[in-house]
This record gives C-alpha cells, sequence and structure tokens, in this order.
C-alpha cells in the first residue's frame, strides 16, 4: 500500500537508552551452547554490548526522561504538542493507554490526542505515517512519536536465539508541517498470517499467564523458554526480510522516481549486522550507506532502533545539513514497511542515557 | 558442485564435505550454521530455504538436490 505526504517534516529526534549495560561474553555462560559457537554467533551476528532497563523500569518511565529533558533545554514546550502517539508492545498495563499515562505525568495540555500502537520493528515507519495523517488536520501543527519497548523482560536468559539481540530503548520524534514543498513517500505490507513468527504467547487474554505458562520449556534447540516469553522464528524472519524487503523497496523508489544511487543513506530496523549486510549485498547498496552498528552498541530495542541508528550516526550531518533518506522496518505481524524522504536541519538529534 | 562443497565446509569450519556426509553429524551444525547455509544458497544459488525446509534434508547431497530443483536460471 503507497502513501505519499506534502510538506511534512521531521524537526528533532532524541533517543533514550537505560544506561546499564551488559556485555555478550559475560552472558555466554547462560547459555546450552559450546563457548566456541557462541563466540561465532558473536562475530557474525555483531553481538557484543547492550543496553537494559533495571527491573520495574517501564516505557513510560523512559519516555518521561526524554521529554522532560526536551522541555528543560527548550527544545520542546509543552503546550505545542496536538498529539502524542507512542508505538510500544510493552505498555506499562493493558489499561489505560500508556500515551495517557505519560500525558498525566508531565502535565500536557487536554485538548489533545493521545494513542498507543501496538507495533514491532517497523513501528518507526508505522509512527510516522500516522503522524503524517493526523498532520493534515488543521488542528494538528505538532505530533510527537515515541517509539518504546522494554521487552527484555519478557525474554529468557537461557534463549540464545533471542535474549543476545535484545535491548530496551526510546525515541522520541517531533513532526511538524514543512515550510517548503516536499514529499514523503512511504510504502508497506503486512503478513498476519505469519503472526506466530514473533510472538509472546501468554499474558494477553488468548492464554493468561499463570505458574504453567512461567515455566521454561526446552523446545529442542538448546534453548529454554517459557509462554510467558517473547519467542522468534530466527531463521524464518531472516528468510522474510531477505524476500520481501528489497522488493519493497524498488518499488517504493519507483514510486518516487527516485534512482537507488541518489539515495544517500538507507536507514534500517536493527536486528543484527548479519541481517543488515545481507540485504545490502542483495540490494547493491555500500555498507557505508547502511549503518549496521547499533546493535553491538546497544542492542535490538525494537521500533526506536531505526532512530537510534540516525543519532547514533548522523547527528552531526542531519543538524546541519540534509540528505536523501530511506527508512524501512520490518518485524512482528509480520510488518514491512518504508519510507522516502528528505531528512535534515533537525533542530536537535541526539542520544542519552536512562540513569 | 565442488564450489558448493568448498562453501558448505567454510560454513561448518571443516576441512571439507562429502556428498555422503550427515548434516546434523558436524558438530556445527545449529541454528547459526542453518541461517548461514540460507544467506549463502540466497546469494550464490537464488534459492531461498525456509528452515522448515530442512526437514527430510538429511545429508549435504540431499541439499544440493534441492538447490537444484529450485535454482532459477
Amino acid at each position: 500500500m503507497n502513501f505519499t505526504f506534502h510538506r511534512k517534516r521531521i524537526s528533532g529526534i532524541l533517543t533514550i537508552v537505560p544506561a546499564n549495560e551488559r556485555s555478550f561474553v559475560e552472558e555466554m555462560k547462560n547459555y546450552n551452547f559450546p563457548e566456541s559457537r557462541s563466540m561465532k554467533l558473536k562475530e557474525v551476528m555483531g553481538y557484543d554490548k547492550r543496553r537494559l532497563v533495571s527491573p520495574g523500569v517501564c516505557v513510560s518511565d523512559l519516555a518521561v526522561f526524554g521529554l522532560q529533558h526536551l522541555f528543560d533545554n527548550g527544545s520542546l514546550s509543552r503546550d505545542e504538542i496536538d498529539a502524542l502517539l507512542l508505538v510500544t508492545q510493552s505498555p506499562d498495563h493493558f489499561v489505560p493507554p500508556t500515551s495517557n499515562i505519560i500525558q498525566g505525568r508531565l502535565g500536557l495540555k487536554r485538548d489533545m490526542l493521545c494513542m498507543d500502537i501496538n507495533q514491532a520493528c517497523a513501528g518507526f515507519v508505522i509512527g510516522l505515517i500516522q503522524a503524517c495523517l493526523l498532520l493534515e488536520q488543521d488542528s494538528i501543527r505538532k505530533v510527537v512519536l515515541i517509539n518504546g519497548d522494554v521487552l527484555s523482560r519478557k525474554t529468557s536468559p537461557k534463549d540464545r536465539n533471542i535474549y543476545p539481540l535484545m535491548g530496551d530503548a526510546a525515541s522520541i520524534t517531533v513532526l511538524e508541517r514543512d515550510p517548503v514543498e516536499s514529499v514523503v513517500h512511504a510504502n508497506l505490507r503486512m503478513d498476519g498470517a505469519q503472526h506466530e513468527a514473533l510472538i509472546i504467547p501468554a499474558g494477553g487474554f488468548r492464554l493468561p499467564s499463570s505458574p504453567e505458562t512461567a515455566v521454561l520449556e526446552d523446545v529442542g534447540d538448546n534453548n529454554f523458554r517459557a509462554k510467558d516469553h517473547l519467542r522468534m522464528d530466527g531463521t524464518a524472519i531472516f528468510n522474510f526480510v531477505q524476500v520481501e524487503v528489497p522488493p519493497l523497496i524498488e518499488a517504493l523508489l519507483a514510486q518516487a522516481g527516485v534512482s537507488k544511487e541518489s539515495v544517500d543513506y538507507f536507514l534500517f530496523h536493527q536486528p543484527n549486522r548479519f541481517m543488515l549486510q545481507k540485504l545490502a549485498d542483495k540490494m547493491k547498496v555500500p555498507y557505508a550507506k547502511m549503518p549496521s552498528n547499533v546493535v553491538e552498541h546497544f542492542g535490538n530495542g525494537g521500533g526506536a532502533t531505526l532512530p537510534l541508528a540516525i543519532a547514533l550516526n548522523l547527528a552531526r550531518e542531519l543538524e546541519t545539513g540534509h540528505c536523501q533518506v530511506c527508512l524501512a522496518g520490518f518485524g512482528g505481524g509480520l510488518v514491512w514497511a518504508a519510507m522516502l524522504m528528505r531528512l535534515g536541519g533537525l533542530s536537535f538529534c541526539q542520544l542519552i542515557d536512562f540513569p | 558442485m565442488n564450489d558448493f562443497l568448498a562453501k558448505i565446509a567454510a560454513i561448518l569450519e571443516v576441512d571439507g564435505v562429502r556428498e555422503t556426509d550427515e548434516l546434523k553429524a558436524f558438530a556445527q551444525w545449529d541454528s547459526l550454521s542453518v541461517l548461514s547455509v540460507i544467506a549463502m544458497l540466497d546469494a550464490s544459488y537464488g534459492v531461498n530455504l525456509r528452515a522448515t525446509d530442512f526437514g527430510p534434508i538429511k545429508s549435504v547431497g540431499d541439499l544440493w538436490t534441492v538447490v537444484q530443483s529450485r535454482k532459477r536460471v
């Protein structure tokens, strides 16, 4: 499905990562695999350091901390926020929406829209699309898009399939109208038939958490996880990304009438270095144009990894200049989505630690 | 074929493999190797295998047969 938006722009990006750092090498002994194979996994996937929240820290804590930072340094004022979108799969509660909790904790105005969106690793692009749709309204002049997840809290430390890549992170992206003519193109696809490829089986209404769902099970591949834990069919996800993402990007570029060569950066979701380099190979894009270094520093924090890749690699470039960028997210749902836009002139592009 | 055997041997970190070798007999045959094989087949032969496709594949030769049957010319 194609989308086209006129006169919309990102004006600032702030990313928030927990200060608490973990190391792959220190955690290897938790896994039921020979250390030599785990070292091989580290080398191939690019696993090293990652950031996890301390017990009890929720998405609203990261979001409130980040927004307060922006209020304190004058980058954003409370009253100009007309809509607050939160994309998360780890809400503080099922009821009420976590976006309302953030609104209340920060004392934001009542004449505004708050909305939670349940989306996974494609959540940054999905959130941008929703923000652009809202900006079509005269009454909405500034949208704050928050992407945040603390899914490490729902991951088994004995599951080498997913634990070593998990990170926790949040991002705050401000969108507003572009004073000059500009076009944003987006393209997305979804396939709910494959919804079990990334799933937390228990804890919702279908299968409520119980003592049984908390029991660690040997699933036959030397990994132990409970039904309460996030599980990922890694090879199915890898296959899906390699098969579906390149044609999505081709279609997006064709729709926009833009050549691959004129795109300065391909800023993609950051599952691991291996998957991104294979994508770059397949798309014939040089590695220098497709950053893949988020996982080795921070782990995969879901939808916030894409803005993390921006803040980590392009902060100065985007505060002082402009780039043509192709964004893409892909993951649970399954969902794959891409966006082509001119990005730059940001009033802030920063990465901060949550203490 | 020789090129294919060399690529499989590199993924399994051994000096060489034969068609009759059972994949599961290699200590290095784990989820990471499966992923590496899937990526290699996609890049070198344009063949996309899923993890479930590996069920009936026992030997290196079985894998080669599947690749041949799906190869895009």
